[in-house]
């Protein structure tokens, strides 16, 4: 029998489950449906006729044998205890048709002959389906419950996972040799024997002051922290787009044309005026006026919305690929521009019926991901920015478990994210299988991860029921490295049916498993003030030191500024890509 | 199951069959009658992961399969084979601390 379960390959049935389905039709094991008991402290199955019945061996009358079948033909309930004796396999062996028995207390089916597992899809479906509409009552009825199964969920790290990535991350420092052949191949760019000192007047190139142009706020921090997204920097400054090429290249210097409009050209403009060592603050207004070509209906002196803004930049500078008919088109590829080879990953959602339990998937390319607050705050009563502050210290003990904590953190929002949620019955899915619209359950994971994930918290709640729109200042903690595994799909569709067939393909062992799923914080964007008026505040992190970026004001704060700060965008990084100051090292 | 044909009568429960029950399946029953045999698998569960055992034991079948071959390995194989290996390996600590859970179990119950 095949052994690859959790995906790609079905176990081959054995003759007698094969034979006992063409004789019992296409529900064989409808009436085990009713008998199936999911408990709550783990969320495991088993198979009950009653719900306190007391299950023993018919045969020896002992209840206390440590595996109990029920014969699915005719719920005879039989001890299996070799190399002692069998009194299920005596049973099957006896009565033809009685072959198959399902294990009482991990409702896992068992052929009494082969004396082995056997997997079935249905009956996998139907007990994935029970522990899934379990786990969504356990989860309203006591949130706190819920809260700290996600945590063992988020807590652990699956192996396969760790076993799949091709290359381990190491760091790596240069030897003698190397040194020297650095030396000789480079030219210094600043004068520092110790390279690992930056004294406290001096700056990290690249950090230059964004005048604002006219409550262009929005814009300029969304652009610091573009121009410090590690992918987005390389490819500019290693001249991947070169605005003098493109512009030629699209017929700007011929006629009378003053130039072909190109976000990308523009960025390549800012890129090289913000690194080139110039202090002073720079005016973005190329890029400004370019973007109001892109963006027409946002093209207005108001104050705009920096995640709007954001989009459609990427937006902006994926546009010019339709001209390229070399590249492909889709961006869940990230084949298509820098932008989605950048920020573009994969979001998988599945829908399950709750009559059938079949399941549907489907996947988007998203750049960015958006997460909701909580609802409602039970556990914190104290302001928002009181708490803040004491919520440093408390971020080692509440890890994924804000609950306990009452304050919202980022992993909570993901978990929340990625858990699976009842749809409104005003929502009924169409199923396949049923034909009909039915209740189902939805959950989010994360198939592929981009280079670098933007997490944007849903703060502005626009209610055009009340023709009003508010902003939610409520605090968010938020981690300066993050671990994506849990949310990955392979991660969650594991928890979720463990050594259960799928009911439907899984074939989650590819793109998500070849980059590491470690993250590292780089920029934050921060909001102050109201809905109406309100300012945009961007934190850098370059060299483990931390830069406010107020418009055209830069100045060095402390980690724990921006820890208290009111978070709107996140900026993470994937470890591999991310440069950290290196420690002194004692070999030089 | 109601609507299969060939059907046995179904077995009674243990207690009418007029054989005197032993002390084990007295203790049995009433631990998965109030729960508590639940709740202690549960810790049992979280105590052997914690300390590796689950890990090793997965380990061995990996090794056993390894060698046999996976088309030639069936559950009761394993079974069999980390049976007396895993009785063997359970922590003394882990042991103590069932043991008084059941202990203390009993005494509540005044059976």
């Amino acid at each position: 029998m095949s052994s690859k379960i959790n995906g790609n390959v079905s176990p081959q049935q054995c003759p007698h489950l094969l034979d006992f389905r063409s004789r019992n039709g296409s529900k064989p094991f409808r009436a085990l449906q009713d008998c199936i008991r999911v408990k709550p402290p783990g969320g495991r199955a088993a198979i009950r006729r009653e719900p306190s019945e007391v299950p023993g061996c018919g045969t020896c009358e002992e209840s206390s044998r440590p595996r109990l079948y029920a014969c699915v033909a005719c719920a005879a309930v039989l001890c299996h205890s070799p190399p002692l004796h069998s009194h299920a396999s005596t049973h099957a062996l006896s009565n033809p048709g009685h072959e198959i028995a399902v294990d009482v207390d991990r409702a896992e089916l068992f052929c009494c002959v082969c004396r082995d597992q056997v997997y079935d899809r249905d009956f996998d479906s139907a007990i994935v389906l029970a522990q899934s509409i379990n786990a969504i009552a356990t989860a309203t009825t006591s949130t706190s419950g819920a809260t700290a199964m996600q945590c063992n969920v988020a807590g652990s790290q699956p192996e396969n996972l760790r076993k799949r990535r091709r290359v381990d991350y190491r760091p790596w420092a240069p030897d003698s040799r190397e040194h020297v052949i650095i030396g000789n191949h480079s030219i210094l760019l600043h004068d520092a024997t110790n390279a690992s000192l930056i004294s406290s007047t001096e700056l990290p190139r690249g950090l230059r002051g964004l005048n604002n142009l006219g409550n262009t706020c929005f814009m300029s921090s969304v652009l610091q922290a573009l121009l410090h997204t590690p992918p987005l920097r390389n490819y500019f400054l290693s001249d991947r787009h070169n605005r003098y090429y493109c512009q030629q290249k699209n017929g700007a210097f011929n006629g009378t044309k003053n130039s072909i409009l190109c976000l990308a050209c523009d960025m390549d403009a800012m890129f090289s005026a913000v690194f080139s060592g110039d202090r002073t603050p720079y005016s973005p207004a190329k890029f400004l006026y370019s973007w109001w070509q892109h963006a027409a209906n946002l093209a207005s002196y108001e104050q705009q919305d920096a995640h709007e803004f954001f989009i459609s930049v990427l937006d902006g500078i994926h546009e010019k690929v339709e001209k390229d008919k070399t590249k492909s088109r889709s961006p869940g590829s990230g084949e298509c521009c820098i932008a989605h080879r950048v920020f573009s990953g994969i979001l998988r959602s599945d829908v399950m019926c709750m009559a059938c339990g079949f399941t549907s998937t489907t996947y988007d390319p998203c750049v960015d991901i958006s997460l909701d607050l909580e609802p409602n705050q039970g556990g914190s009563g104290k302001s928002s920015s009181a708490k803040s502050h004491s919520s440093c210290n408390v971020e080692a003990d509440c890890k994924g478990s804000n609950q306990n904590c009452g304050i919202s953190t980022l992993k909570g929002c993901l978990e929340r994210f990625t858990r699976a949620e009842k749809l409104g019955s005003d929502q009924k899915f169409f199923c396949q299988k049923c034909r009909v619209r039915q209740e189902s359950l939805k959950q989010m994971s994360i198939r592929k991860l981009p280079l670098v994930s933007c997490f944007h918290i849903k703060r502005f709640e626009h209610s055009s029921i009340r023709k009003m729109s508010r902003k939610v200042d409520r605090y968010l903690q938020f981690p300066f490295s993050l671990d994506m595994a849990p949310y990955l799909s392979s991660s969650i569709l594991r928890n979720r049916f463990g050594n259960r067939i799928f009911p439907f393909d899984g074939d989650e062992q590819d793109a998500s498993n070849e980059l590491s799923s470690e993250f590292e914080l780089f920029a934050v964007v921060t909001h102050t003030g109201r809905l109406d008026a309100g300012h945009y505040v961007t934190y850098l992190r370059l060299s483990n030191q931390w830069y406010k970026c107020d418009d055209a004001w830069i100045t060095r704060v402390n980690d724990s500024i921006v820890r208290a700060a009111q978070g709107y965008m996140m900026f993470y990084v994937q470890k591999m890509l991310y440069y950290k100051a290196s420690e002194k090292q004692a070999a030089s | 199951m109601k609507h299969s044909v060939n059907r046995p009568p179904t077995p009674d429960g243990v207690v009418d069959q007029g054989k005197e029950p032993t002390l084990q399946e007295i203790i049995n029953i009433k631990l998965i009658e109030s729960g508590e045999k639940e709740r202690l698998m549960e810790l049992l569960r979280e105590r052997l992961i914690e300390c590796g055992w689950k890990d090793e034991m997965k380990a061995l079948c990996r090794a056993y399969i390894k060698k046999k071959g996976r088309n030639n390995v069936t559950v009761d194989d394993l079974v069999h084979l980390i049976t007396p290996k895993g009785r063997a390996s359970i922590p003394d600590s882990i042991k103590a601390e069932l043991l008084q859970r059941i202990r203390s179990f009993l005494v509540s119950t005044a059976l």
